[in-house]
């Protein structure tokens, strides 16, 4: 068997309206680079990158779905599986931010119980253009009780740390193996009644 | 090891008909779906380095066909088989016009079939041993297939299929059968077929050959694989009574035409964006849109189109994506056709406005990105899969009046039943059906074989548009062409003339013919007057039998099938009651 290079796969998804900016900020993430021209994301796509969090190797895999009203319902049957999601928005233009509550509430319909959320309000280098204060970003976060982060694909800004941030998070909520076994006792269930019981806290 | 037969070009005897097997062809081979991904990539290897373990040898098959025109073997077939020096490595041999007897028409069966079976088992070459692998027959049209007995077993997987392109594409006075079978490592497919007749009918012998084509079709030992349709074979070899005739040219210079000419022409629709509009869809009438995926990735990659959730298959019942799944080596690339093809079970909703031409398909690439494909279009609403009540309400033809009045009708219809749209006084029967019936009437009441003609697909085309849009005045198209139409419209009503809540009683009582009038006097009011009107047309018509040819056993057949439809399927007993129930309508007037 092949032996893997990495200790932890987790499995990240980005969500939000059509134009925001998702693919743009998962491109700068992957190939710190920008891409100025606007090409709609028609489908489901994904970029790994493998980053080390204490001390660990971590693979995320990153879904990237098509923003379009119209794939909606078939994009929400992606969540299921998704370890994290980033809700992504435009400072620039209010009915991205005003959609969010709506989005919150496909995850909540479609997503795993456990999934770590984080809002980002991207393109934060457009300061002349802004329509949606960063006070209004914060407090829908802190209402769902969830990270908030404005982002800017394209000046480079918080991106690198809002994926950072949220794989520590998942990381955080990840039962963690000895060293020195070699087998996951799956009878113990652990993990999961672990994660249960810090939810409920 | 395994070996890839080919079979040689042998022109010397006209009747040794061979043909030159190609070389595998490797696209083809790599988008059928039954592989996966691991499989795929051993097949993958195994195609480039096929010319390594492969090596080709030669077979001879003989390939005969005699239109019988219903008489039996009278003398030896000896002097027609066993003309060649050395014996073939097979026969096909296939007959048309077996026997042309009603029997054999209704119930698929005939004598014949053992006379003429026995004649070409006395007649196949003495100078080897045969052995019979599969007869298949429908009505008339039966394919035999002999191999020497050393070669059998090489032979498997053989499937037989049949397929009518008679009226409404049932009956079995036109069509053909096929076997299919792999011979070593080579698959391949024999058809027999009998297209239409006379020389000005090209044209419907050209649709007759595309729906064999399309709708033969083998089941394969695996159910979750998809039919295999005829020219998924490494080889076909087409046989028959084709009815084409070359009237200008010499034997000798078609023979020099066809070695010349290049017969393949490959077209390859370049696909920028991954979307699709079907403009003016209409009741049965294709339109397809095909797309390229191309591999120019470093690796073999796989694809298929997927389900969405809560939703039963990969797309809408009007959609078809072919190939839906499929495999393509590093540089190739695949042809995906997406088909849109209202039927009858998809008109009703589709004309009530209450679904429409949208779907979003999921083309799943494996290992990698879900590309997504919406598909759009308007649906022109048609009589055709209309209900009998709203027709009756609806005093102009389909198209001209607003979708919205056609969906509030078919609304109330649902919560109201008869009585729901009363502020007009509705026609007795539905305009578009007296047009076509009073068509009838005036010109094909003396009509030789009516109703057992088949019409064509462009003329159907015409006439329906003329019944949806009220243009031209009077209806286009030849007599069997309306009298196909007319049958279509019965068939594609969502609520047969007879309702389905009647079925039941109507078979209890078959036998009484006072009983069957009672039941149809309590039909509602419009199928009631449906069902009259067209027991009256068909006396009518049988008044002329001497001309048209038809008689009531005939009718009942063709008409109970129409009018007295089951949710579920019909057994034979069944059948003959409904053809039963009818005729009692035949025969007599209403009492």
């Amino acid at each position: 068997m092949a032996k893997k290079t990495y200790d932890l796969l987790f499995k990240l998804l980005l969500i939000g309206d059509s134009g925001v900016g998702k693919t743009c900020v998962l491109f700068r993430f992957s190939d710190d680079a920008f891409n100025t021209t606007f090409i709609s994301t028609i489908g489901i796509d994904f970029k790994i990158k493998t980053v080390e969090l204490q001390g660990k190797k971590i693979k995320l895999q990153i879904w990237d779905t098509a923003g379009q009203e119209r794939f909606h319902t078939i994009t929400t049957s992606y969540y299921r599986g998704a370890m994290g999601i980033m809700l992504v928005y435009d400072i620039t233009n209010a009915k991205s931010f005003e959609n969010i509550s709506k989005w919150l509430r496909n995850i909540d319909e479609h997503a795993n119980e456990d999934v770590e959320r984080m809002l980002l309000g991207n393109k934060c280098d457009m300061e002349d253009k802004r329509v949606v204060p960063k006070a209004k970003g914060e407090q829908i976060a802190r209402e769902h009780g969830i990270r908030f982060f404005e982002t800017s694909a394209k000046a480079n800004i918080n991106i690198e740390k809002a994926f950072l941030t949220l794989a520590e998070d998942i990381l955080k909520k990840t039962p963690v193996k000895e060293p020195n076994s070699e087998n996951v006792d799956i009878s113990s269930g652990g993990g999961v009644t672990g994660w249960k019981s810090k939810c409920c806290s | 090891s395994s070996s890839n037969s080919s079979f040689s070009r042998e022109l010397r005897d006209d009747l040794v008909h061979s043909s030159s097997h190609t070389a595998s062809n490797k696209a083809q081979i790599l988008t059928m779906p039954q592989f996966n991904l691991r499989d795929n990539l051993i097949k993958c290897e195994l195609l480039k380095n096929e010319d390594q373990y492969t090596y080709l040898e030669d077979f001879s098959i003989f390939l005969g066909t005699y239109n019988v025109n219903g008489q039996a073997p009278k003398e030896s077939l000896s002097p027609w088989l066993n003309s060649t020096v050395l014996p073939p490595d097979m026969y096909c041999i296939g007959f048309q016009e077996l026997d042309l007897s009603k029997e054999a028409f209704f119930f698929n069966d005939t004598p014949k079939e053992m006379e003429w079976t026995n004649a070409v088992g006395r007649a196949l070459h003495p100078d080897a041993k045969y052995a019979l692998v599969k007869l298949v027959r429908l009505v008339g049209i039966m394919l035999i297939f002999y191999v020497k007995k050393e070669h059998a077993e090489f032979i498997s997987v053989v499937e037989a299929e049949t397929v009518g392109t008679g009226i409404m594409g049932r009956m079995g006075n036109k069509g053909a059968v096929a076997i299919r079978f792999l011979f070593h490592n080579s698959s391949i497919c024999v058809v027999n077929s009998h297209l239409a007749a006379h020389i000005e009918e090209y044209e419907r012998r050209n649709q007759d050959y595309k729906d064999i084509c399309s709708r033969l079709q083998f089941r394969q030992l695996d159910p979750t694989q998809p039919p295999v349709t005829i020219m998924k074979h490494d080889a076909v070899l087409w046989i028959g009574d084709l009815n084409y005739r070359i009237t200008d040219l010499d034997v000798s210079s078609v023979k020099e035409l066809i070695d010349k000419k290049d017969f393949e022409t490959l077209h390859r629709i370049p696909l920028l964006f991954l979307q699709f509009h079907f403009k003016d869809v209409k009741f049965m009438q294709h339109q397809a849109e095909a797309f390229t995926i191309t591999n120019d990735g470093q690796v073999p990659c796989q694809f298929e189109f997927i389900t969405k959730p809560n939703e039963p298959t990969y797309c809408k019942p009007w959609l078809t994506a072919n190939p839906p799944k499929g495999f393509i080596a590093q540089g190739a690339s695949v042809d995906v056709e997406l088909e849109v093809f209202v039927n009858r079970s998809t008109a009703p909703k589709l004309n009530s406005g209450a679904e429409e031409i949208e779907d979003i398909l999921v083309l799943h690439l494996e290992r990698g990105k879900d590309y997504f494909i919406p598909v759009t279009g308007n649906y022109l609403s048609s009589c055709y899969g209309t209900s009998i009540l709203s027709l009756c309400n609806l005093k102009e033809p389909v198209q001209e009046m607003p979708q919205e009045t056609l969906r509030k009708l078919v609304s109330a219809e649902m919560s109201l039943g008869e009585n729901a749209v009363s502020t007009e006084k509705p026609l007795d029967i539905p305009k578009e059906l007296w047009m076509m019936v009073d068509h009838l009437f005036r010109n094909a009441i003396k009509q030789e074989d009516i109703f057992q003609q088949p019409g064509l697909r462009s003329e159907f085309a015409e006439i329906r548009d003329c019944l949806d849009t009220g243009i031209p005045d009077s209806l286009p198209g030849s007599n069997h062409s309306v009298a196909e139409a007319l049958l279509l419209f019965l068939d594609a009503l969502p609520e047969p003339v007879v309702p389905y809540s009647f079925y039941p009683q109507c078979l209890e009582n078959c036998s009484s013919a006072s009983q069957c009038e009672k039941i149809i006097s309590m039909l509602p009011r419009c199928h009631e007057n449906v069902f009259n009107y067209l027991a009256a047309f068909l006396r009518e018509l049988l008044k002329n039998s001497a001309s048209n040819r038809l008689d009531s056993k005939i009718l009942a057949t063709i008409f109970a099938s129409l009018l007295l439809k089951s949710q579920k399927k019909q057994d034979l007993g069944e059948k003959r009651k409904t053809q039963e129930f009818f005729h009692h309508f035949l025969v007599q007037g209403p009492s």
